[in-house]
This record gives structure tokens, sequence and C-alpha cells, in this order.
């Protein structure tokens, strides 16, 4: 797998997340595709050994951010990093449906970082969309401010409504084009809710080791049996082909 | 390092097939010429990331194939550990009649290695039976060390009598073509030896290590599976070098390598060829190769003068001869 290096052009905080933006000319980004991501350093470095996947936030066709949570090592120093190491844009992004109407974007934690990116795409293609966020507590919901006209819910009742994401959704029924990020069992909720005749793409969640289809480490289980890779027939499937 | 004219231009900078005055990185392996000493461990390349690897590899080696189409086994498969990772795949695949029908997309103008898996050394002979009416391949990997399968795999090499019933049967499938052996570490040199004497032609040592992570918190098995990575690279070159001083058929080395010095110390242990697994996650095995091409460029050597060209001697458990001792 090829590398890039690339310089940390801003840092910020969004409570319990951070942000990282670096340049990248290199070709397009579709919303809901993913790099694999570390501090630079390789190969002295072999532990953490892996990279980490990571949904881009947001690019504007020169500055590509992600958005993470240090949950481990991996994230640690890239949190601590001034130069990091990114591969070209990976997996199979949301396929946009601009003549369903009004969509809606539900995402989960960390499942919100591709909806910025969308969620841009969305406006430009003049597309009304509504977005639904559900975090665990007050610090991770600070991110929502990112995102103009969201409907909150927290799990902890502390922002927003008490609950999880679809608490704040109330009903999907009513939406054609449903587009979603977060946890598998959020995910799992969300397929369920939709309406029957909705267009509904989730964006999953897995332990990947490549990123590039070699290893078989991210598969998700399909519905008629077996397994596909989350990182090139995904990260985005459609809900109906999941066996969730 | 010196940059030689040979070394300029070229997306890998370097020189192939012994062309000029680049270093030369051609190697044989049982008879066939591959252009640099560097396989894929099979089950690490994908068909969609091979757009990347032109020039980089010898032999292209897809992912193992079985009989019949495999689902592969229930995530999570893959978890980190230090310097590595541990994998339970399960033999994923689409079965070798699919297999057989996707092959051309493996052919990348190098010759081509399948590797096979069955249940059953029944299941080895016909899976040899079978691939031994198809001319695109160069020769056969026998997989007889997946720690993550119920039946067969490392079952196959409890023991020297297993792995000569299993080459026994594919080598009377395959005629005309190398059959390469792939065994796990433990109990290595014994099941090498049969190997040989069953008829095979190479031996690729070694697969992942069995190994296990566990997640205390959630007090669940992460992933019991096979680690591969960097941390396994010291047990794959005693076991390579063990197996090349008792055998004489070529080794292929593999198992943590990350880097053109790795490389060139399996080949100082013995190997003739090494495969690149792991790290082709993590690095562009490009970079592999080009560190391998200045190493040889330093030490004025070509690949293939590297095979156990170690200097010093053997190590032995007696402690060596006295005379031997007083050459150093």
């Amino acid at each position: 797998m090829k590398f890039y290096t690339v310089q940390v052009e801003e840092r910020r905080e969004l409570g319990s997340y951070t942000l990282l933006r670096y340049r990248w000319n290199d070709g397009s980004v579709e919303p809901g595709q993913f790099v694999m991501a570390r501090a630079a350093g390789y190969p002295v470095t072999l532990d953490p050994f892996l990279a980490r996947p990571f949904s881009f936030y947001d690019y504007d066709g020169e500055m590509a951010s992600l958005l993470f949570e240090v949950r481990g090592r991996g994230t640690e120093l890239l949190d601590l990093a001034s130069t990091i190491e990114v591969t070209a844009p990976l997996g199979k992004g949301f396929a946009i449906e601009p003549d369903l109407g009004r969509a809606a974007l539900l995402g989960g934690g960390i499942g919100v970082a591709p909806l910025k990116v969308l969620g841009r795409r969305l406006d430009a293609l003049g597309v009304p969309y509504d977005v639904f966020l559900g975090f665990a507590d007050a610090g991770f919901a600070v991110v929502a401010q990112e995102f103009a006209g969201a409907q909150v819910a927290t799990m902890d009742g502390s922002v927003g409504t008490h609950g999880t994401v679809l608490d704040a959704a109330a009903t999907l029924e009513d939406y054609r084009a449903i587009y979603s990020c977060g946890p598998n069992p959020m995910l799992a909720a969300v397929k369920l809710a939709a309406g029957e005749s909705s267009i509904c793409q989730l964006s999953v969640e897995e332990r990947m080791g490549c990123g590039n289809g070699s290893c078989n480490g991210c598969v998700v289980p399909v519905r008629g049996g077996g397994y596909v890779r989350s990182c090139v027939e995904g990260p985005v499937f459609r809900a109906e082909v999941l066996a969730w | 390092m010196r940059r030689g004219a040979g070394l300029q231009g070229g997306s890998s900078g370097v020189v192939v097939d012994g062309r000029t005055d680049g270093p030369n990185l051609a190697v044989e392996l049982c008879g066939i010429p591959l252009r640099t000493p560097l396989i894929p461990a099979s089950g690490t390349l994908s068909k969609e990331a091979l757009g990347e690897v032109e020039g980089i590899y010898g032999a292209m080696l897809p992912k193992t194939t079985t009989p019949v189409a495999r689902a592969g086994n229930p995530p999570p498969r893959v978890a980190e550990t230090p310097a590595g990772m541990v994998n339970s795949i399960g033999l994923q695949n689409p079965g070798v009649e699919r297999f057989l029908q996707d092959l051309d997309a493996f052919d990348i103008g190098v010759p081509i290695l399948v590797s096979v898996a069955g249940d059953t050394v029944a299941d080895f002979g016909a899976l040899c039976e079978r691939l031994a009416e198809d001319d695109r391949f160069s020769a056969v990997e026998l997989n007889l060390s997946c720690p993550n399968v119920e039946c067969g795999g490392l079952a196959f090499c409890a023991g020297p009598a297993s792995v000569e019933e299993v080459v026994a049967s594919c080598r009377s499938a395959v005629s005309g073509k190398p059959i390469l052996a792939k065994l796990t570490n433990e109990g290595v040199v014994e099941n090498a030896r049969a190997a040989e004497g069953a008829g095979a032609d190479g031996l690729t040592i070694m697969n992942t290590i069995p190994a296990l992570t566990v997640d205390a918190r959630a007090r669940k098995v992460l992933v019991r599976g096979g680690l591969s990575g960097p941390a396994v690279k010291p047990v794959a070159l005693r076991a390579v070098y063990d197996v090349s001083s008792v055998v004489g058929v070529p080794v292929v080395g593999s198992g943590g390598v990350v880097s053109g010095t790795d490389v060139a110390e399996f080949m100082l242990a013995g190997a003739t060829a090494v495969q690149v697994g792991t790290a082709s996650f993590v690095r562009d095995p490009r970079e592999i190769l080009d560190e391998f091409a200045a190493y040889l460029q330093e030490v004025g050597l070509g690949a293939s003068e590297l095979t156990g060209a170690l200097r010093d001697i053997r190590p032995t458990m007696t402690g060596g001869r006295a005379d031997d001792i007083l050459t150093r």
C-alpha cells in the first residue's frame, strides 16, 4: 500500500474529537470514502504497526480533513503528529441520489464524520436534507455545531433529545434517500426504521488490516450468505445488501 | 549510496534481468526465472491492489484456493499486536473453478504460483489434478499450515508422516510443474525433510504462528488466529536457516519481512526467494525492493549470490569444533 507524507495544516479540538486538516491535490474524494492514516515515522514505529481507517470528514478540493477520537496508541500518536502518512482515497462512497427529494443524514458518534463532506456534496447539487446526530454525551456532541440545523440526541441526555439518533429523528418513513454512518448496531436500527421504498445507504465500521482488499479482514455479512470486504465493496452499502 | 547509471529512471529505480551495471535482482526458483526475489505471500495481495505493484515481484501468488468456495470466518478477523497482527480469515475464497476463471487478472507478466488447500489429502490431490490441466501458472504452493480452518490446515504439519502423504499425493497429480510445501514453524525441520523426501521441489518457510488476542475489558477473545508481521521475523529466520542447512531443495522465506535488509537476511540465512505479506499493508513494497537493490549495490553482489552466503561458521548445538573456531 502506498502512503503519502503530508503536513498537518490545522489541528482543532472539537470537544472529545480531534480534527486534522491536510492538503490533498492528488485526485478527487467521494463522500463516504476513507483513508488509512498514521503518524509519520514508519518503519521506526513498528508499534503501532497498522495504519487506521478514517472516513473523510471534509474535502473542499484542496484541503482534506479527518475527524477522530483518541482511543489507543495509533490515534494518540496521530493526535500529536505534525506530519502524517495517508493513502489515496479508498473504498466505495455514498451513491448520491439527487432526485429522491429531501434526504436524511444520520450519524452516530465518530460516524458523523462522512456526513460533513456528504452535506457539502448535497449542497452543491441543491439537494435538501436533514441531519440527525447521536452521541454518548455532551463532550462528543460538540462536533454537532459544525452541522447547521442538526437534530441532536445524547445517550445521557446532556444535550438535545435523551436517547439515540433515531429518537432525534422521530420517523424516517418520509425520506426516500437515507445516508447513515455509525456503530453497526445503530446502522441495523436505521435499516429497520427506514421506509420500505427508501434507498438507504449505510457506511459500516469494521476493524481493518490493509484497506485495499488484500487481507479480507474487514468483512461484513451479506444477505444470501458469505462476507464482503468493507474496504473495497464498501464501506458504504445499500442497507438491503447487509445481513443485519 | 552511489547511484550507478543503471539505477536511474524507472519507477522503482532498479535493474532487472541482469542488464547493465545495476544490481542483478534476478534469481531462479525451482527452475523458474524470477526477475526479483520478491513474491507476495498468499492472501496478502488482492487483484484490486495489482495496479500498484508492477515491476516489484518476481512471481505472483494469489490467495489460497480450495476445491469449493469458502465463506471464511465471522468477524472480527484481524487484531493488531505489537509489531504485527493476528488474523483469522479462514481461507475465504470463491473455490477453484471461479479462481481459474479469474486467474488472468493476476497475469502481470511474471510467473504465477498457485496456493492450494484442502480439508483432506484427497482434496489436495483432486485440486492438483484439476490445476494440472491449466498451463497459465508455473508452480503450486501447498498450504499445509493455515491455522484458521477446522479441518486440514495446520493438521497437515502435525508430523512428517502427514506431510509426506499429502506431498506425495500432490506430486503424482502434478507432473512437470514444481510444487512447494508451505510449512508451519512447529516441527519444521522434520516436516521439511519429509516434504523433500516425498518429492517437493521447494519449501515455503513459514506460515503465521498460532496466536490469540484478548479484549480484557469485554472479557472476550478478540481474534484466535495466526500472528504475522515483524514480530515473527526472528522465528521465521531461524526456521529458514535450520531448514536450508538440511535440505537440498530451495527455500522461500516468509515471515515478517518489512525492509530490504530483511530480504537480505532471509536470503543470507538460506532463502532463494522471499515473500512479502503483511508488510504490504503498511508500506509500498516498491520501497522494500529499492532498499534491497541498494543493499546489493553496497555489498557488490547479485541477488542470486546471496543465498546462504553468511560469512560466519554456522553455530551448532555443541559449540563447533576447535578448528572451526580457530579459522574465524
